[in-house]
């Protein structure tokens, strides 16, 4: 790692992470807040989701019911919300951080320092990790407050499974962010980088969409990283999570590696 | 100090260098000339280690520039020919971050070579001039103190005065014993600074000469107005003069190499006005290569 390369980096994206950051942590706190009233009628709320077609059910997340505040958080805001938020976070911030400073050029300056290609690279992938891990962590801690001030003992709360759920989260957009990285490292050209790996990340989105509203397409998931995080079945515990999140960090531990192999090798058209 | 091997690299279009070939000696200023395209920075980038060459190879103090990238870089100073900072910084930000970059402590000679360029460091960098980014550049190739200072195009967008102050720099840096290789456009600067240039032409380096030797290649048109037409007329006509036009009392005549002979012409009658044109590098190349460039 290239520690003042971090730092700087930081410091021009620091205003960027807080405004995910805070974004995401408004929502969840709105969410929270609007739960007591959801939850007096949870009764015919779940009725009602019952009514529902059930690939409609999947597809929202809403299987989980209403029952308890970490379902209807998880059907509500990680079902769909946030991995749109952090899809958008993760493309925009990994074609920033190595596509564009090759296209613009001012990648040729932190070349004509005395550091490697792969420790550049990796110090750019660290900066990436480290954004995501601070909206969720913000993500998290908003939770955790939300439900001391708007929520006390009323209502039930499992505090283990809500902070799996934002651990599964965070691996995912690990994953997710390995992938686009490794497309930004490869790119000459910003626009490219950014087309490619948002072709990637949406059409995956897309996929796991499709494959859970149509049962008879459900395979089409088996092509999506985002089958491999299932909030509604963490919340209820159903789920084996385990290999999901072991299935994940190898991904993105295999997108960045590459990233950074690839990087040192290319040709870079500065 | 700077060594270039047979250094082939052909893209993918068909273009690109092939076995290119110099040797710049420590303490030496290399001038690189060309036209555009010709294969100048494809050859630099090559020496900065972003490209892996096909064929060849380029080494710097010893070290092997694409191998040891990283390492080589301890050595070097760097001017790009474009220059793209960090976006969202001012000019003595981005050189403070910089020179963390380059573990070195240059703090002192930083605001020296700040105040010799005369710019406002803390000027954002979007709100700067092309002259001015120029000027930060030029502040970060050389505040480090490197031993080789690459320069692309190092005087583009400076002002006349600047130009001279930038000319002032480099020999100085050059009487510490530093090298440099710098492609340039601009006559006075290389004649000024170089011992040696190379010329470079459709990727394959045409010739590598004593920077004397170009300077007697370089053809000056030079405008006389004499006092009477008759003068005008028997001296175009002068056995040894070559006379590219006249009307009436003015003459425009080619001077190459042979000013002595001209001067010595020319004195013989009465002078009303006289106007030197020097005929830019590029034409000299352009001559050049009529005459050497065609060889199969």
């Amino acid at each position: 790692m290239n520690a003042p390369l971090f730092r700087q980096m930081l410091k021009v994206n620091l205003k960027g992470f807080s405004n995910y950051a805070f974004g995401s942590a408004f929502y969840i706190l709105f969410m929270i807040w609007l739960y007591p009233g959801i939850a007096d009628n949870s009764k015919a709320l779940n009725d009602l989701v019952e009514a529902l077609p059930s690939g409609v059910t999947n597809a929202f997340g809403f299987q989980g019911g209403f029952g308890s505040m970490e379902s209807f958080i998880s059907g509500e805001y990680y079902g769909l919300i946030l991995p749109l938020l952090l899809s958008i976070f993760s493309l925009m911030l990994s074609t920033q951080l190595m596509a564009k400073l090759v296209d613009q050029g001012s990648m040729a300056y932190l070349l004509s320092t005395p550091t490697t290609r792969g420790r550049i690279a990796f110090t750019q992938a660290l900066v990436l990790t480290c954004g995501l891990f601070f909206i969720l962590a913000v993500t998290t801690g908003a939770g955790f407050l939300g439900y001391a001030w708007f929520i006390g003992d009323r209502f039930e709360f499992d505090a283990s499974r809500f902070a799996l759920l934002n651990v599964m989260a965070f691996l995912l957009f690990f994953a997710i962010a390995g992938v686009s990285f490794l497309v930004s490292a490869l790119s000459n050209d910003e626009k490219r980088a950014l087309g490619i790996s948002g072709a990637i990340t949406f059409g995956m989105f897309s996929l796991d969409l499709l494959g859970k509203i149509g049962e008879s397409i459900d395979w089409l998931r088996y092509f999506s990283l985002f089958s491999l995080f299932r909030p509604s079945e963490i919340v209820l515990g159903r789920d084996d999570v385990l290999w999901q999140a072991a299935l994940l960090l190898l991904i993105g531990l295999a997108g960045f590696a590459a990233a950074i192999v690839s990087f040192r090798r290319r040709d870079l058209p500065l | 100090m700077l060594s270039v091997d047979g250094l082939t690299k052909i893209f993918s279009n068909g273009r690109g260098i092939s076995d290119v070939s110099f040797r710049v000696e420590r303490g030496e200023v290399f001038g690189f000339l060309g036209p555009n395209g010709a294969g100048k920075s494809t050859t630099i980038r090559h020496i900065m280690g972003f490209m892996k060459p096909d064929r060849g190879r380029v080494t710097i103090g010893g070290l092997d520039a694409w191998e040891k990238q990283g390492e080589v870089q301890k050595l070097v100073g760097y001017l790009p020919g474009e220059i793209a900072f960090i976006e969202g910084m001012t000019g003595r930000a981005f050189l403070d971050f910089l020179a963390s970059m380059q573990r070195k402590d240059s703090r002192a000679k930083r605001e020296r070579l700040i105040e010799r360029l005369q710019f406002d460091a803390n000027t954002p960098i979007r709100k700067m001039s092309k002259g001015m980014k120029q000027k930060v550049g030029i502040v970060a190739a050389f505040m480090h103190d490197p031993e080789l200072i690459l320069l692309d195009e190092p005087t583009s967008g400076l002002d006349p005065l600047m130009q001279r102050t930038f000319i002032e720099l480099v020999l100085e840096e050059k009487a510490k014993g530093t090298t440099f290789l710098m492609s340039s456009h601009s006559f006075p600067e290389i004649e000024r600074t170089c011992d040696r240039a190379a010329i470079i032409k459709d990727g394959r380096l045409v010739a590598v000469n004593d920077i004397h030797e170009l300077q007697s290649m370089q053809r000056k048109l030079v405008e006389i107005i004499f006092e009477h037409a008759g003068d005008a007329e028997k001296f175009a006509e002068t056995e040894g003069i070559r006379a590219e036009s006249r009307d009436g009392s003015r003459v425009v005549v080619a001077v190459q190499g042979d000013y002595d002979s001209w001067l010595r012409e020319t004195a013989k009658y009465p002078v009303r006005s006289l106007d030197v044109a020097a005929q830019n590098l590029e034409d000299v190349f352009m001559h050049f290569y009529d005459r050497k460039g065609n060889r199969p």
